[in-house]
C-alpha cells in the first residue's frame, strides 16, 4: 500500500521521512464543477507543509476534506498508515486532526486554563460533589505552556484580553497537549503584527519538532519560505508543485501558482 | 496599563454591583429617616426572596446566551396551582393530607414539576427546533399567564394551609425561612455555576457556543438543562410567592419579570451571554429591594416605584454597555 502512493511523495525526501497523512487522488465535484481533480501528496511526521495557491484553487476544499468538514467525491486518505476518512470534524479531531481557525475554538469570556481544558475539566470531590480542580488544571497548563516556551502573563487572564498571537499559542499548545497529530492552520497570521507573526512561526517549528504534522495555508510567500519544509502548490484543483523549500525559490513558486511553468512540479493529476 | 491597575479595575467592574449596593445603603441610611436599623435590613432581604429566586433561573439562561421571558408567568402558575390545591378559601380546594405536613413536599413537587415541564417545552422548541428563544419564551409568557387566568377564572385563592405558611412565619436569626431558602438557592447555584463542570460549560457556551461544541461539550443537553432549571426555579419562586401572599390571585407577580431582568443586568450579567455570576445577581436583587424600601419609608406614592424601576432598568442596560466599552479599552 505504501509503495502504491510513494510516487506522490516526490523525489525530495530525506531518508527519515515517515508519512503521517497520505492523500491519494482526492477528487471533489460540485455538480459539473470539478473543484479538486485528483490531489495526491503526503505530509510527514514533524513536517511543515505550506499549501499555496490562488483564490479558488481548491486549498480550502482540500483542507475541509482532511479535517472532516467535507466528504470527497472519490480518493483515499491514509492516516498513520491506515485508511482514514473523517465524516465529521469531531471524528477528525478524535483521530488527532484539527483545523485551528483564529478565535473559532476559544471561549474568550473565560480564562486560559478554562479554555485549555474546555470539555475535559478535571474535578475533585468536595463533600462528595465533583467540583473543578482549578489548581491541578492550572499547573498542567503552566507546564504545557512552559515546555512550549509560550509566555502568557497570567493563566487566569480572560482570553479576550490576550493578543491574537497569544490566542493562537493557546490553541496550538492545547492541540499538542491533547494528543493532536496533524494540525491545519488556515491563514494563521492574517491578523497578526510582525513580531507576533515571527513568534507564531517559531511556535510552528516548535510544534513540528515534537513530531506533529503541520499544514499552513497562506498567501504570503515569505512566511511559507520562513517556516515550511515543503511547499505544495494547488492550481485549478491539481497539485501544480510539490517541492522541498531548499530546492526552490519564491519566483519558481509564483510561477507554479500562476501556471507559467510546471518546473519542479510533482505529479499534476 | 499596569497589570495591578488592570486587576483592581477588573475587580471593581466584576463586583461593581456590591459597591453600588453599599453606596446606596449608606446614602439611604444617612438621608432617609429610620432607614438605618436591623429590622429594615432584614426586611430588605425578606422582601427580595421571591425576586431573588426567580432571578437565578433567568440569570442561568442569559449567561448561557439565551433568554427566558416566561419565568414570571411560570411563577404565577406555580403559585396558583399551590393556591388552588392547598388554600381553604376562595377558589382553594383545601386539600387535606394525612399527616398534614405532607402538603409541603407535595406542593413543592407539583410546583417544580409544572415549572420544569414548561421549561422543558421552552428548551425543546429552542434547542431542538432552533426557534428563537425570545419569541418562544414570549409566547410562553403569554400562554402560561392565560392558563393562570383560565384555571382561576379570574378569582383568587386565600388562606394557604398553615403547614406551608409556616415557612413564611418561622424565623431563624431574624429572617423568615423563605428568605433562607432564597439565600440557600443563591449559594447552591453560585457553586454550581462557578465550581462545577456544568457551570463552566454553561459559561463557555454563552461565550462561544461553536467552540464549546467543537470541544466536545454536549451543548444541546446543557442548554436544555438550563431551560428546565429556569422553569423549575421560577416555580420555586412562585411557591414562595404563594406563601408570602398566603394564596394566589390571577394577576399575582405581574411585573416581576422586569424586576428580575433589572436585577440580573444590574447584577453584572451581560445580555450578550457568557458574562456574570450569581452573587452579583443577588446584590442586584438586594439593591432593588433597598430602593423599594427607601421609597416606602419616604412615603412616596407607590406609583413612583414603577417609574423608578423603569429608569433603573434603563440605567442597568446603559451600565452594561458602559462596562463593555471599559473592558474593551482595558483589553
Amino acid at each position: 500500500m505504501q509503495t502504491a502512493v510513494q510516487p506522490a511523495d516526490g523525489p525530495h525526501r530525506t531518508k527519515s521521512f515517515e508519512p503521517l497523512l497520505v492523500l491519494d487522488d482526492i477528487r471533489k465535484n460540485y455538480g459539473a464543477i470539478e473543484a479538486l481533480k485528483g490531489i495526491s501528496f503526503s505530509i510527514g511526521k514533524g513536517e511543515v507543509v505550506a499549501l499555496l495557491g490562488d483564490n479558488g484553487a481548491g486549498k480550502s476544499t482540500l483542507v475541509k476534506i482532511i479535517a472532516g468538514g467535507l466528504e470527497p467525491t472519490s480518493g483515499t486518505m491514509l492516516f498513520e498508515g491506515r485508511e482514514f476518512l473523517a465524516k465529521s470534524p469531531a471524528e477528525a479531531k478524535a483521530a488527532g486532526i484539527e483545523t485551528v481557525y483564529q478565535d473559532l475554538s476559544l471561549a474568550t469570556n473565560v480564562d486560559v486554563v478554562a479554555n485549555f481544558f474546555m470539555g475535559r475539566e478535571l474535578t475533585k470531590r468536595v463533600l462528595g460533589i465533583p467540583v473543578l480542580d482549578e489548581k491541578a488544571m492550572e499547573s498542567v497548563v503552566a507546564k504545557a505552556m512552559a515546555s512550549a516556551g509560550t509566555k502568557i502573563p497570567s493563566l487566569r487572564t480572560k482570553v479576550e484580553h490576550l493578543s491574537g498571537g497569544q490566542r493562537q499559542a493557546i490553541e496550538l499548545n492545547r492541540f499538542v497537549h491533547w494528543g493532536g497529530k496533524l494540525v491545519l492552520l488556515d491563514e494563521p497570521f492574517a491578523a497578526l503584527g510582525v513580531e507576533q507573526t515571527r513568534r507564531g512561526l517559531e511556535m510552528i517549528r516548535q510544534v513540528a519538532s515534537q513530531g506533529i504534522g503541520v499544514v499552513i495555508i497562506t498567501h504570503i510567500m515569505q512566511q511559507a519560505f520562513q517556516v515550511a519544509d515543503r511547499i505544495v502548490v494547488i492550481r485549478q484543483g491539481v497539485v501544480a508543485g510539490d517541492v522541498a523549500r531548499r530546492e526552490t525559490s519564491p519566483d519558481a513558486v509564483v510561477a507554479m501558482i500562476t501556471g507559467e511553468t510546471l518546473a519542479g512540479a510533482g505529479p499534476a493529476g | 496599563m499596569h497589570p495591578s491597575t488592570r486587576r483592581s479595575l477588573e475587580f471593581v467592574l466584576d463586583n461593581l454591583v456590591w459597591f453600588m449596593l453599599l453606596f446606596v445603603l449608606m446614602v439611604f441610611s444617612a438621608l432617609v429617616p429610620n432607614y438605618f436599623q436591623p429590622g429594615i435590613f432584614a426586611n430588605i432581604i425578606e422582601a427580595s426572596s421571591v425576586l431573588g429566586v426567580m432571578s437565578i433561573g433567568l440569570a442561568l439562561v442569559i449567561i448561557a446566551g439565551h433568554m427566558d421571558l416566561s419565568v414570571e408567568s411560570v411563577a404565577a402558575l406555580s403559585a396558583m396551582a399551590v393556591g388552588i390545591l392547598f388554600c381553604s378559601a376562595g377558589i382553594g380546594m383545601g386539600v387535606q393530607l394525612e399527616p398534614d405536613w405532607l402538603a409541603v413536599p407535595v406542593s413543592l413537587i407539583i410546583s417544580l414539576a409544572v415549572g420544569g415541564a414548561i421549561g422543558a417545552l421552552n428548551g425543546l422548541l429552542i434547542v431542538r427546533l432552533k426557534m428563537n428563544a425570545f419569541i418562544v419564551t414570549l409566547a410562553s409568557y403569554i400562554w402560561v399567564r392565560g392558563i393562570v387566568l383560565a384555571i382561576s377564572g379570574g378569582r383568587s385563592a386565600q388562606d394557604l394551609a398553615p403547614v406551608i405558611r409556616w415557612f413564611g412565619v418561622q424565623r431563624l436569626l431574624g429572617l423568615p425561612l423563605t428568605a433562607w431558602i432564597a439565600i440557600t438557592c443563591f449559594v447552591v447555584f453560585s457553586v454550581i455555576l462557578g465550581k462545577t463542570r456544568f457551570g463552566r460549560h454553561l459559561i463557555m457556551i454563552g461565550g462561544n457556543e461553536n467552540a464549546a461544541f467543537r470541544a466536545g461539550i454536549k451543548v444541546d443537553r446543557i442548554l436544555m438543562t438550563s431551560f428546565i432549571l429556569a422553569g423549575a426555579i421560577a416555580a420555586l419562586a412562585g411557591w414562595l410567592l404563594a406563601i408570602r401572599t398566603s394564596g394566589a390571585t390571577a394577576n399575582l407577580g405581574m411585573g416581576l419579570l422586569f424586576n428580575a431582568f433589572a436585577a440580573v443586568v444590574i447584577g453584572g450579567v451581560s445580555l450578550k451571554g457568557g458574562v456574570g455570576a450569581l452573587p452579583g445577581v443577588y446584590a442586584g436583587v438586594l439593591l432593588l429591594s433597598a430602593i423599594n424600601t427607601a421609597i416606602n419609608l419616604m412615603g412616596l406614592p407607590a406609583t413612583s416605584t414603577q417609574v423608578i424601576h423603569g429608569l433603573l432598568v434603563l440605567a442597568a442596560v446603559l451600565l452594561d454597555t458602559l462596562k463593555l466599552s471599559i473592558r474593551q479599552k482595558l483589553a
